[in-house]
């Protein structure tokens, strides 16, 4: 997917081998997103859906270099993984400016999976990793 | 016309007689019965192993035996994955679950991402997984045996016994349209007399192990045996949450009426939730 860059968005190659696969999660593959590039940018959160089998983040930002905020919509693992994480179901709410950080689709259309996310407000900084948190016992 | 049949009153009472015959011969059959745990029952589940807490799969091992551990596919079965493998490494996954059937047997104990625990209680172990309210095992461990012609389920029908420590699973009775699914993307229904056998043990104070030898012979050339690991979890941030998979496919809105009401939101082939959303 060819993404244009401007002064807050920039597309990052990554290095194909650094990922092992998709990011864990579970009900549908995550192949229809492309994980080699990333994109970066403010966003102001339009909803967030609690909700399994994917939660799913609903932004409105500028992707377009100049073009006008458009929706987007990215899928995360389930509520359930996502609170091993410290989330909870108020982690966004709607109107909330952040610094997003999401994985595009493939095929130019308006989804993307969620890697990483900043409330500008507060500071506080989201992630979506599940395999750190899962892949080793916590005892307590 | 044929008339009517019209018994004489000698073969009414013939006719009664059998009647009252048969329907004895069907009380004297004793129904097979649960019987209620007494203390010993109890008392004996102290003795296994301790399997409590919350179970998270290994993810990144089972990432890596998608390669690592291919199965004997027939020769039908591997063009299919070929094509499946192809089309999801081009970007263009099948959405095997995204109708949010269960992943079944025994794709569940493969493949999830999600957790898991294990529940003794007299006579039987029950799995209750995370994410979909249709994900749950009854492993009955009171020395039945399987139904003769058992009625096909999700997850089949499941006998156990312990071998020491280790829980050993025969499960029959699967759905033949559920698939033998490497990963959420590939994978081929069982197409029917799927067994499967499971060795289910702690391979270390909290790493749990599932040994499994599945026979799928419509598919598989033969017994492919496979292992999958789970980690014990004890922190609360791990217990189970309920989890519905089709609420994905609604929106929460309000509707006129001021209710809180949920919509259906139309889902890509792949299962994505793209906009346009309304």
């Amino acid at each position: 997917m060819k993404l244009p860059t401007h002064g807050v968005m920039a597309v990052t190659l990554m290095f194909a081998g650094m990922l092992s696969g998709s990011p864990a999660n579970a009900h549908h593959s995550f192949a229809m997103f492309d994980f080699n590039s990333t994109v970066s940018c403010p966003a102001t959160v339009k909803e967030f859906r609690w909700t399994n089998p994917h939660v799913t983040l609903l932004i409105e930002a500028s992707v377009k270099a100049g073009g006008p905020p458009e929706l987007w919509s990215l899928e995360l693992t389930s509520p359930g993984n996502l609170t091993r994480l410290g989330w909870t179901h108020s982690a966004f709410k709607a109107g909330d400016r952040i610094e997003i950080q999401f994985n595009p689709l493939r095929d130019g259309k308006h989804g993307g999976a969620f890697k990483e996310a900043k409330i500008v407000a507060t500071g506080q900084v989201f992630t979506s990793s599940v395999r750190n948190a899962n892949d080793a016992p916590s005892l307590k | 016309m044929r008339p009517c049949f019209r018994a004489e009153p000698m073969l009414a009472v013939l006719v009664n007689a059998v009647m009252l015959l048969a329907a004895s011969a069907v009380r004297a059959e004793q129904p097979v019965l649960n019987a209620a745990p007494q203390a010993k029952d109890w008392a004996d589940l102290a003795r296994l192993p301790d399997w409590s807490g919350v179970w998270t799969p290994n993810i990144s091992d089972q990432a890596r035996r998608e390669r690592a551990d291919p199965l004997p596919w027939q020769p039908r079965a591997a063009a299919a994955v070929a094509k499946l493998e192809a089309a999801e490494q081009a970007g263009n996954p099948k959405g095997l679950f995204v109708n949010c059937l269960p992943e079944s047997m025994p794709s569940w104990m493969l493949i999830t991402h999600n957790a898991m625990e294990f529940l003794f209680t007299p006579g039987r172990v029950t799995i209750l997984g995370e994410a979909d309210g249709n994900r749950l095992r009854r492993i009955y461990t009171d020395g039945r045996s399987h139904p003769a012609d058992p009625d096909p389920t999700f997850h089949g029908h499941s006998i156990g016994h312990w071998e020491g420590d280790t829980l050993v699973v025969d499960t029959i009775g699967v759905l033949p349209e559920t698939y033998i699914a490497p990963s959420e993307a590939v994978g081929i229904p069982n197409d029917g007399d799927l067994h499967i056998v499971e060795h289910i043990h702690l391979a270390g104070p909290d790493k749990l192990q599932d040994d499994l030898e599945i026979t799928a012979p419509h598919v598989l050339t033969r017994t492919w045996k496979t292992t999958r690991f789970l980690f014990r979890q004890r922190a609360r941030k791990y217990d189970i949450v309920e989890g519905v998979c089709l609420q994905g496919n609604f929106s929460e809105r309000t509707d006129a009426a001021g209710d809180s009401v949920f919509v259906p939101t139309p889902q890509t082939e792949a299962g994505n939730w793209l906009p346009p959303i309304k």
